[in-house]
This record gives C-alpha cells, sequence and structure tokens, in this order.
C-alpha cells in the first residue's frame, strides 16, 4: 500500500516544471500585454507632446484666463451703458418705453440673471470597472450635451447653463481633443446643467423612452453618470461673451 | 525549496499585473480628460478658439466703451440717449431672433436622409464658427429653438416640419465660417462618410435675408 502510494506520489521532475511554466504563462502572457499597452500609451503622449506641450499648455492657460478677465470687464462695462441709459431714459416717454423693450429682450435673450424651478442634471463620465469595456462610450462628449440641451428647450425650458455658463443664441458646446468649451470656457466633467423652467414638463421630457435614448443605454451599460431630478430656487448667470452682431442687419 | 521560488515567482508576476491594471485603469480616466494630455495639434487648435473669443469680446468691449461715451455726450448736450437705446435694441432684436435680419454668410444644403442630431450639430458647428443667426429653410433658429422629427422622420424647428432638401443659412464671416466647415475632418466631412447618399453643398453668400422668429419668445 505504502510501496504504491509512493511509486504514485513520487515527483516526475519534467511534470513538475511543466506544471509550474503553464502556471506561470497565463500572468506572463497578461504582463507582457498590459506592459505594452502602458507603454504605448505613454508612447502616444511623449515625443511631440514632450516638446511642444509646455508652451502650448501656457498658452492655453494664459488665454483662458484673459477670458475671465475680460468677460467681468464687459460685464462691468455693459452694466455702466445700462446705468447712463436706464438715467436718461426717465426723461421722456419715448426713452421708458425702448428701456421697458430693452429690458424684455434682454430677458428673452440671456443677458440677465434668473432664478427659478425646474431640474437638475448631471452628466459625468463612468467611473466604474466597466468603463474600461469601451472608453468611447464612457464618456460625455460635447454631443450629449447638445442633445440635453435641445431637449430641455423641447420640454419648455425657460433659462440654461452649463457649469455656470449661460446657453443663448449664440453659445456653442464644442470639443477639441477630450476638451469640452462652452462659450470658449474650457471644461471637464462632472457637468451641471441647470434648466429653470416648469419642473413636471421638463421631467415628463427627459423620462421620454423615445428621447436621449443613446444617453439612457450607455448609462446602463457603460455607466456613464447621467441623472435628472426636480430642483427648487436654482440660479442661471446672464450670458457674459460678446453678442457679436457685425454682418447682420436687421430689417 | 523550488516549489516555494515558484510560488513567489507567481506572487510577485500577479502583483506588478494588478498594479498595471489599475495603472493602466487610471491612466485611461486621466488620459481622457486631462489639458495637460492632449496633443499639440489638439492644444493648438484650442488656443485658435480661446483667441478668437478673446479678440471678439476685446471688439465689443471697444464698441461700448465708444457707445458709452457718445451716450454720455448726447446726454450733457441735452440731446438724450435715445439713439443708443434705438441701437441696443435692434442688436438685441438680431441676437434674440426677433428680428428679420440680412447680410453676408453661407449656405449649407442638405439633400438627401438626415436627421435632429445631425442638424442640431450642424447649428452648433456653425455657431462655434460665429455664425450670428441661423435659418433652416424658412424657419429662423432662435435662443431656445429646439430640433425633432415627425415619425415620417421629417425633421422640425420648434415643432414646425422642415422639408428635405434642407436650405440650413447662417450670417457671419463668410469665409470662417466656409473653412470651418468644409475642413478635414470638419463636420461636412463627417456627415459625408455617416450619411453616404446625402448629397452635401457649401457655398459663400454675399446677401442672405433670413426671417424673424414666427413666434416671438416671452
Amino acid at each position: 500500500m505504502c510501496d504504491t502510494f509512493q511509486v504514485t506520489a513520487a515527483p516526475n521532475p519534467d511534470r513538475t516544471r511543466l506544471t509550474h511554466s503553464l502556471v506561470l504563462l497565463l500572468p506572463a502572457v497578461l504582463f507582457g500585454l498590459l506592459v505594452s499597452i502602458q507603454w504605448r500609451t505613454q508612447s502616444d503622449r511623449n515625443e511631440l507632446t514632450v516638446r511642444y506641450n509646455t508652451p502650448l499648455l501656457d498658452a492655453a492657460k494664459t488665454l483662458q484666463n484673459e477670458q475671465a478677465t475680460l468677460k467681468a470687464q464687459l460685464a462691468d462695462l455693459r452694466a455702466e451703458l445700462d446705468q447712463i441709459q436706464t438715467s436718461a431714459s426717465t426723461q421722456t416717454d419715448a426713452g421708458k418705453e425702448l428701456q421697458a423693450r430693452i429690458g424684455e429682450l434682454k430677458k428673452v435673450a440671456g443677458l440677465n440673471e434668473r432664478t427659478g424651478d425646474g431640474v437638475l442634471i448631471t452628466l459625468d463620465d463612468a467611473r466604474s470597472a466597466s468603463a474600461a469595456k469601451d472608453v468611447e462610450k464612457s464618456i460625455c462628449h460635447n454631443t450629449d450635451l447638445t442633445d440635453i440641451v435641445n431637449q430641455a428647450w423641447r420640454g419648455g425650458a425657460e433659462a440654461i447653463a452649463i457649469n455656470d455658463e449661460r446657453i443663448v443664441g449664440s453659445s456653442s458646446i464644442y470639443c477639441v481633443g477630450s476638451t469640452i468649451m462652452v462659450n470658449g470656457t474650457l471644461m471637464s466633467p462632472p457637468f451641471s446643467v441647470v434648466v429653470i423652467g416648469s419642473p413636471n414638463d421638463l421631467l415628463a421630457t427627459y423620462d421620454d423612452p423615445a428621447q436621449l435614448r443613446d444617453i439612457k443605454q450607455r448609462r446602463d451599460v457603460y455607466g456613464l453618470g447621467f441623472r435628472v431630478s426636480r430642483a427648487s430656487a436654482m440660479h442661471v448667470p446672464p450670458y457674459r461673451g460678446a453678442l457679436n452682431i457685425r454682418y447682420g442687419t436687421p430689417r | 525549496m523550488r516549489s516555494n521560488a515558484g510560488v513567489i515567482a507567481v506572487t510577485v508576476v500577479a502583483v506588478f499585473l494588478g498594479v498595471l491594471a489599475v495603472t493602466q485603469i487610471q491612466a485611461q480616466d486621466v488620459y481622457s480628460r486631462s489639458l495637460q494630455l492632449e496633443t499639440p495639434a489638439s492644444l493648438t487648435t484650442l488656443i485658435a478658439n480661446l483667441s478668437e473669443r478673446n479678440n471678439a469680446i476685446k471688439d465689443e468691449m471697444l464698441d461700448l466703451r465708444h457707445r458709452t461715451d457718445t451716450a454720455k455726450e448726447a446726454i450733457a448736450s441735452g440731446k438724450g440717449s435715445l439713439t443708443e437705446a434705438e441701437r441696443q435694441l435692434s442688436q438685441l432684436r438680431v441676437f434674440a431672433g426677433m428680428s428679420a435680419v440680412s447680410g453676408a454668410g453661407i449656405t449649407v444644403r442638405v439633400d438627401g436622409s438626415f436627421d435632429e442630431r445631425a442638424l442640431s450639430d450642424l447649428v452648433n458647428e456653425l455657431r462655434n464658427a460665429g455664425a450670428e443667426a441661423v435659418a433652416v429653410n424658412t424657419a429662423r433658429v432662435g435662443p431656445r429653438s429646439w430640433f425633432g422629427a415627425m415619425t415620417d422622420h421629417t425633421l422640425t424647428v420648434d415643432a414646425v416640419a422642415v422639408r428635405g432638401p434642407l436650405q440650413v443659412r447662417a450670417l457671419g464671416a463668410p469665409e470662417v465660417m466656409y473653412v470651418a466647415m468644409t475642413r478635414t475632418g470638419g463636420i461636412i466631412g463627417q456627415f459625408q462618410l455617416i450619411y453616404k447618399g446625402t448629397r452635401f453643398d457649401v457655398s459663400r453668400e454675399s446677401a442672405l435675408d433670413l426671417p424673424a422668429l414666427a413666434t416671438p419668445l416671452r
């Protein structure tokens, strides 16, 4: 019995070596795979990136800071002109009427701040492990924001702001590389979209299964962050950019 | 002894594997969003875009300073500031889509299948290129306009049908908008790849007449 046991249990050196090799093979292959992916990810960023990115980054940051300063100065100038006009308009009936019409237009054009009830939408890149399955579908794109804004107007929104940038008739939500710009302001997720309007109408339009199907599907499958909730007493700032009417002449 | 060495080797490899897997997932997350990791080409485009925006604000500031001085002088001389108020009113009426407007620009003709998201993207792209006013066929696109589709796939602007072939007219700097639309890798190039049977034509226009919003905003 014992002899038999000893015979069957005796290690075969070749077989043991083969087993060890096989045990190490799979991790080694995965190790090599990950090293190569990591190396490729890094190598995409090196060379040109290292040489030129520092001055380009500095230039981009300087311009972004300059834009914030310019927008504040532009707001001050608008306020100064408004004050002059308001005090002058009280002198005549025609002046008062003009000022009232300007005030009404500013309201609908998005040049005044607004406060009211509505919905708050949050959009964010997926943060779960499943995101790695398909990065493109797991992150938010500028087109997701344009779809969300389009849906808000469809639902009767009166005012919208994305991360404190007011959406107006000239607004664009643009994407360069992986950076999103709203009204020329650089942004990255998470995005807070404040929508002022009837909360019930807005919730109904976002809950409609026929709308925003792509975003909802990516939320369910890839973990994209997308949430719509009722909110009250929200604030949207006025539009702070240029009106930029240079080519158009009213008829 | 030999068996222990094997276990240690496997453990070391497994630890490295775990560290690399985590690093890779983190690298992908950061890579997608860090300005530092944008390519030089993207950063250059970003800088051009920021410069354009800043220059537009500077131009408007110059204009506002001039108008403020003019209004002050008019009030001081007893004329009042009605002229400045009228000018501001007409500018706001264009900005809000409340008045018909004329000027130079471009027309994008779309003949074939197209959808509401693409139409929304096209208008977004035109606005980014500096469009001051946009109309789809005879429907003016306003600050709160939205794009949809009917059950027969006819596109709508503010719930009003716009039937193809579509004419998307944008008022603004013709050359700037033309190049923004037709550049390699631009939106028209992307549309041509996606909507293969659809014909897209972009033309510069010296005079366009766009209508006002059909329903004034309140």
